[in-house]
């Protein structure tokens, strides 16, 4: 079965991005369908979470053509972005008005013992799962996920990336990550899409809806050893 | 418990230079010595002229002071909020923070004469400037972050403003307000003292005409036990205030 351009979430034609005379885009395409998850995986500072405000309409200073049918947007940041003297339940109650919402995704995540702790007061993990459940608070039709994993330990990666598969089962919301890490990728994302060091563009993809979500299994494995060959060939490591 | 010692310590160390200098300067007109002061603050404490003078004094100092912070922060929360009318202002700001207290006393005694307005006008223009700029310097250091998050929601201006804004400046305005309260009884007290129809100032004036030094030294250590009092209360308040601004 064919593409229907009602799939197509979002469209990205020739996209561009100068920070003054730097190019850090170049010629970037892509389009994201309902429901899918795409990857970008990219060297650090090659401008994966500059196109990733790009797409998430942060920042509108760029080049090149965006489409957009979706107004709901969910954003992981890096860093959790809490507001230091609210709590984690005023925090979520930042950005959605619905105090019942907020009590119920609080107790999905297993926050309801936390939700009167201050932002100081909770580990790196913690934070960062207030920061997911805020982004997925109001159902979004889109999840932007930019590196959410990079201070966390392995086990609290884990288990945040289980409860982003989860919630994507329950909302079936598209969603895209940049990362530099090929696991969380493959954990995460149908899609693949490997980008080169500065200026970004598009230097491969890897289709990995079919691949199951399990580092132990042995496509798991094979199609990680193939982006880290490829990887290793493109990023000059 | 040791810091309380350490801090009475600390004040009966000064009353010991004191009498120690007094002793050695032997002049009742420089210095007079701590015993002689005090009997001068019992006596002066049963006088109803002196109750007086300090109510005046109390309430410039609280009109002042309000009005500082008030004015201050809205002032200092527009300014910081726009950059261009914070360059377009900061040297106004700045011009109005070196103008010396005497100048601005020249100028209100020209307007006003002898009274209670010369002297809340001149604190309050002496004290403005350092209210507006650390409020809008806490304006502008707000965490960009924070406000990229908030658009990125479409959370309202007004929640930002209120959520955001306006909780980034606490430590700023408490820090302020420190400053302002720490200053306020002294300009308050110059500005009688030049200006003034009533007041601690004003008493201070006339001890200075009938040369009459301790009650020069008494009128000064009420205002200084006076101030320490009031300073000490806010910084409790706001140590209670700010246990929630503590940042990971």
């Amino acid at each position: 079965m064919g593409i229907s351009v009602n799939d197509v979430i979002l469209s990205v034609k020739n996209l561009e991005k100068f920070f003054g005379k730097l190019k850090v885009i170049e010629n970037l395409s892509f389009e994201l369908l309902k429901g899918e998850s795409i990857a970008f995986l990219g060297p650090s500072g090659c401008g994966k979470t500059t196109l990733l405000k790009i797409v998430a309409g942060i920042d509108k200073n760029y080049n090149g053509y965006i489409q957009k049918h979706f107004s709901k947007i969910g954003y992981v940041f890096q860093e959790p972005r809490l507001i230091p003297w609210k709590n984690v339940i005023e925090n979520i109650l930042f950005v959605c008005n619905d105090e019942q919402r907020v009590l119920s995704i609080l107790k999905t995540f297993s926050l309801e013992n936390f939700a009167h702790y201050l932002p100081s007061k909770l580990s790196g993990g913690m934070k960062q799962r207030v920061n997911l459940a805020r982004a997925l608070i109001s159902d979004p039709q889109v999840l932007f996920l930019d590196e959410p994993f990079a201070s966390l330990d392995v086990h609290m990666k884990l288990s945040i990336i289980e409860d982003i598969i989860e919630k994507r089962k329950i909302g079936n919301f598209s969603m895209i990550l940049v990362t530099h890490d090929i696991r969380e990728a493959l954990l995460l994302a149908d899609r693949i899409i490997l980008l080169s060091d500065k200026p970004s563009r598009i230097i491969g993809e890897f289709k990995t809806k079919h691949i199951p979500k399990s580092a132990l299994s042995e496509e798991f494995q094979k199609m990680e050893s193939a982006i880290l060959s490829e990887v290793m060939r493109r990023w000059s490591v | 418990m040791v810091e309380k010692v350490n801090y009475v310590v600390g004040i009966l160390f000064i009353f010991f230079i004191w009498t120690i200098a007094s002793y050695l300067i032997n002049s009742q007109l420089i210095l007079p010595n701590p015993l002689s002061v005090f009997l001068t603050i019992a006596d002066e404490i049963t006088k109803q002229i002196f109750w007086m003078s300090l109510v005046q004094t109390l309430s410039k100092v609280l009109v002042v002071l309000f009005s500082v912070v008030f004015v201050g922060v809205v002032v200092g929360f527009l300014v910081g909020l726009n950059d261009i009318l914070y360059e377009i202002s900061r040297p106004f700001i700045l011009f109005m923070q070196a103008f010396p207290i005497v100048t601005w006393l020249a100028l209100v005694m020209f307007i006003w004469g002898i009274g209670w307005t010369g002297p809340v006008v001149v604190s309050f223009l002496s004290l403005l400037p350092n209210a507006i700029l650390s409020t809008a310097v806490g304006i502008q250091t707000t965490d960009k972050r924070l406000i990229e998050m908030a658009h990125v929601y479409n959370v309202r201006k007004s929640r930002i403003l209120k959520d955001v804004y306006l909780g980034s400046i606490i430590p700023q305005f408490v820090s302020t307000l420190q400053v302002v309260i720490g200053n306020v009884w002294k300009v308050v007290v110059v500005a009688e003292y030049m200006c003034g129809e009533k007041g601690i100032g004003v008493l201070i004036a006339w001890a200075r005409q009938s040369v009459s030094v301790e009650k020069v030294y008494a009128y000064t250590i009420v205002i200084i036990a006076i101030g320490l009092i009031v300073e000490s209360i806010v910084h409790r308040l706001v140590r209670r205030l700010l246990k929630n601004w503590e940042l990971a």
